[in-house]
């Protein structure tokens, strides 16, 4: 019982990390469907997000506001700057390379992703930011059937709510309103979309505020657990392994390749890694992808693609 | 300049009955949508063959799958006396079948001498040490294949635009490019998917001649996809009509046009 | 005035046009002569150590690094994001080749034998990471690039095989002795640097310029026309692995015998691959040229961003100046593939028409 109850431990909390994960493949997914962009820069978005959330709160709670306000204050502030991120990275980056091949869009948005981390962390700051938003305490579940119980960080438990919630709003977003519709009319065709007269600028720019507001919770829920920090864009590369598991077009892969990922690199971490060097957690996930390259290029949810020519 | 010595001068190739492609049964599906319906057909040596219908027919399906890029559920393709399994392209294209595409599909990051000279890659021995130190075979092999392709160029008069990047070329002239490179690989069976869609009359007429000299000179084997009708039925010998995957008509041009379920299907359309 | 060619040979030499050709053969003159004489003789600008150790060094073995990229991302259009690790596994290979694999007998190795056998590692597992390729596209292969970053560094950093179970995980480089000769100061490390690269560049010219590079060039451009022309994709792509990976692995144990004289993972991480990527695009994907110019420039920024505010008097933090840096790189990414996908390398190019025709444009 014991062993199970460990085991059980280290499989929630990893579960819970990879709710994590999830929410920054959400945020590629988003954009890959609407612009078939890989958006390299979403790690970025996510530290651009944190930085300025927490700096608009430090400066809110040292002007004497009230915690509530300070922390609604705050997240509006957060929003703005992703909104006008993604009207800059449009306007300027995206804009000007519309029909350009896949390639060089990744490209450009490594190279909007230096531009935001310079600039995120010019205008905010570059050191460790504590954030507190969440319980960080843990919280111990059924003491009756395993000895000692099973730890569970309450923030974890948050996160995953709040991704679940995320979830749904996103999916009532893209089923009922107009600009949800119409964001799925490009995704299937930007050429016919155009033709009906869907303003492409419009939806592009849409797309990453929305991407960008994914970033803002993941920002908030990572700040909360690790402080916002430059190595959040490190964590957030993370996602990358996840879509590939996960398929690049499908909203429910990337929260079952999240949490195969986050679980994976746990359960790897801590029965595996003492076997062969520990700190495995770091590679882990890519190397799973690699493996699901291999046997099915699709991803567990993508579609496949027939060529033509 | 080297003289034309590379080129076999063949005296006016007509169609001979010794039959170089002969496609049997061949379906195609996509998950549930058939594009190919059971057609068979034969291309026999030095003809030029058409293949027409409208749009959705199944044609460039049925090029693709002669070619290899396709694999059909059902049916047999025999090439050269040999009745094949599944294959890759580049086995077809190294046994002599080659192509060009309906919607050009050049290497549009090089020049047009470079897109001509990958035509002769097949052909080309030296390994790639040689190749790092540009000497002895790989050397030769440079030259000799240089020389090849300047005659295409000449013979297709784009001797102005040899090194000239294909991306910045008209449309026309891109065609024009994708037939030369086709040609570098001296096929035995030549693929034409609408060589001239998209083009004016007088570049029309340039393809036409070249198409036939194609034929005459090297006694290429040529199948080609077009819709321009009046094209078709001075150009080729024997004429394939397809609709939704299905084979309706077979024969010359005079017998195709008046075949009844031809004119229902294609040519009661004004065109 | 026009310049006739007689034959295809003379037209198709490296530097077809005469102009070129004198100015290339100045470069050379310069850079193998003229500069380590005036060094010898501390001739000023390039009187100190300084210049070499901290500028030319690293310029001519990241532009190497470059040109490994250039082939894979540039002329084969296979993104890589993980060069950094390649240039590790040259590294920490050639350091083991050089001082020699106990376990299997193998004694120390002739340090030009180590450093071409880490690039040959380097090339083997390119073509391992490489083998996805056959089967993904585009994108995906960022991911299995960036599987094999992470899982180099932390190879390096775990496995104390590769340090000769150096407690310190750091070890230092063995003797420099090429062919009985002792490489020890910065003029003879700076010629080392430079015929390895002027006799790379040479190869990767002829490569790209051949048969195999237009077979990756038309993978790159078009690889389902490419292959329906006989191209195998097999042989294509994993040649342009192999290769690439082989020049990187060799520029890495350039860069931990000559410029570091040590060994950390550190020097290889993933910043060190965007690092390569950047220069590969801002130079010119697809120009042997432009990896040079990118690396330049990649090298140029920094020096320039720390040199000018002390000059102005403007005091500038580290942190500032690495943010700056950023700034400007990712907005020159952006700029250059909107404006100019082919980089400083066709912009060069455009520039020399231009006074070639000089004063008449027409």
């Amino acid at each position: 019982m014991q062993e199970l109850g460990s085991f059980l431990e280290v499989l929630i909390s990893g579960l819970l990390a990879g709710v994590l994960y999830s929410l920054v493949a959400l945020g590629f997914v988003l954009i890959f469907k609407a612009s078939g962009v890989f958006n390299f820069a979403q790690g970025a978005m996510v530290l651009l997000a944190g930085l300025a959330l927490v700096r608009a709160l430090d400066f809110l709670t040292r002007l004497g506001f009230p915690g509530w306000l300070a922390i609604m204050l705050g997240f509006v502030f957060a929003a703005l700057v992703m909104a006008l991120c993604a009207f800059l990275v449009q306007r300027y980056v995206l804009g000007p390379l519309i029909n350009q091949n896949a390639l060089t869009m990744f490209m450009a948005t490594i190279g909007a992703t230096f531009v935001i981390e310079g600039v995120a962390q010019f205008v905010f700051g570059s050191e460790v930011y504590p954030l507190r938003l969440f319980p960080t305490d843990a919280w111990i579940a059924a003491e009756a059937t395993f000895p000692g119980g099973i730890l569970i960080n309450k923030l974890d438990v948050w996160g995953g709510v709040i991704a679940g919630l995320l979830v749904i709003a996103l999916a009532l977003f893209f089923q009922y309103t107009k600009t949800g519709r119409a964001l799925r009319a490009v995704a299937d065709d930007h050429a016919a979309a155009q033709s009906v007269g869907i303003p492409i600028d419009w939806i592009w720019f849409v797309v990453w505020l929305v991407a960008g507001l994914v970033a803002l919770v993941a920002a908030a829920i990572w700040g909360t657990k690790l402080g916002v920090q430059f190595s959040i864009t490190f964590l957030a590369l993370k996602a990358l392994p996840v879509l590939i598991i996960g398929g690049f077009t499908s909203v429910p892969g990337a929260i079952i390749g999240g949490l195969i990922v986050g679980a994976g690199e746990k359960v790897a971490e801590v029965y595996l890694g003492p076997f062969i060097g520990g700190g495995i957690e770091y590679w882990f996930a890519y190397v799973l992808a690699l493996a699901v390259l291999m046997v099915r290029p699709q991803g567990l949810y993508g579609e496949k693609i027939i060529e033509r020519i | 300049m080297s003289s034309m010595s590379a080129i076999p001068t063949m005296s006016a190739l007509a169609s001979t009955s010794e039959i170089l492609l002969a496609v049997e049964n061949v379906t195609l599906r996509f998950g549930g949508v058939t594009a190919i319906n059971g057609v068979s057909f034969d291309i026999r040596k030095g003809e030029i063959r058409a293949i027409i219908g409208p749009n959705g027919a199944g044609k460039t399906s049925m090029l693709n799958c002669i070619n290899g890029f396709y694999h059909p559920q059902e049916g047999r393709i025999t090439y050269k006396g040999e009745t094949r399994q599944r294959m890759r392209p580049y086995v077809a294209a190294s046994q002599g079948i080659a192509r060009t595409f309906q919607n050009v599909a050049l290497f549009k990051g090089m020049t047009t001498l470079d897109n001509i000279m990958t035509g002769r890659t097949l052909k080309m021995s030296a390994n790639i040490f040689w190749q790092m130190l540009r000497l002895g075979p790989a050397l030769a092999d440079e030259i000799r294949h240089r020389e090849y392709c300047e005659e295409i160029i000449d013979f297709l008069e784009i001797e102005a635009i040899r090194k000239t990047p294909v991306g910045r070329l008209p449309y026309g002239l891109q065609k024009r490019v994708e037939l030369a490179r086709a040609l570098a690989m001296q096929p035995d069976l030549l693929l034409l998917d609408e060589p001239m869609a998209g083009m004016n009359l007088e570049e029309k007429q340039d393809m036409c001649r070249f198409i036939i000299d194609v034929n005459k000179t090297f006694g290429t084997t040529i199948a080609l996809i077009e819709h321009d009708m009046g094209v078709v039925m001075d150009l080729s010998d024997r004429v394939v009509v397809l609709e939704y995957g299905r084979k309706i008509a077979d024969g010359t041009p005079d017998d195709v046009k008046s075949d009844q379920k031809v004119i229902d299907a294609y040519l009661g359309v004004s065109h | 005035m026009g310049q006739f060619k007689t034959s295809y040979a003379k037209d198709m030499v490296i530097f077809p046009i005469r102009q070129d050709r004198i100015g290339v053969y100045l470069l050379l003159g310069f850079a193998l002569v003229l500069l380590p004489l005036m060094m010898a003789f501390h001739v000023p600008p390039f009187r100190t150590d300084y210049f070499l150790l901290a500028i030319l060094l690293p310029f001519l073995i990241l532009s190497l690094a470059a040109i490994g990229v250039n082939i894979l991302v540039g002329y084969c259009g296979q993104i890589s994001l993980g060069s950094g690790a390649f240039m590790a596994i040259g590294a920490y290979m050639a350091y083991k080749f050089g001082t020699g694999i106990s376990e299997i007998g193998l004694p120390p190795l002739p340090i030009v034998f180590a450093i071409l056998l880490g690039g040959l590692s380097a090339a083997f597992f390119g073509v391992l990471f490489g083998l996805p390729s056959l089967r993904i596209k585009g994108l995906y292969l960022a991911v299995a690039t960036l599987a094999a970053q992470f899982f180099f560094d932390w190879v390096f950093l775990r496995v104390k095989w590769f340090t000769n179970y150096a407690p310190s995980g750091s070890v230092s480089a063995p003797e420099l002795k090429f062919f009985g000769y002792l490489v020890a100061t910065p003029v003879e490390k700076y010629m080392v640097a430079l015929i390895f690269v002027i006799v790379f560049a040479l190869i990767a010219k002829n490569l790209v310029r051949g048969n195999i590079g237009r077979q990756w060039m038309a993978i790159r451009d078009m690889d389902i026309a490419a292959e329906l022309m006989g191209i195998r994709p097999l042989v294509a792509k994993l040649s342009a692995f192999a290769v690439s990976s082989f020049i990187i692995g060799v520029a890495g144990a350039l860069w931990a015998f000559l410029r570091l004289g040590t060994w950390e993972p550190l020097a290889f991480d993933i910043n060190r691959s965007l690092e390569l990527l950047f220069m590969v695009i801002i130079g010119g994907l697809g120009s042997i040229l432009g990896s040079f110019l990118g690396a330049a420039f990649i090298l140029i920024v920094p020096i320039f961003l720390t040199v000018l505010p002390a000059e102005l008097g403007i005091p500038i933090t580290t942190g500032t100046v690495s943010h700056l840096q950023n700034v400007i790189f990712g907005g020159m990414i952006c700029c250059i593939l909107i404006k100019e996908p082919l980089g400083f390398a066709r912009l060069w190019q455009i520039g020399k028409e231009k006074l070639r025709m000089w004063p008449f444009p027409y």
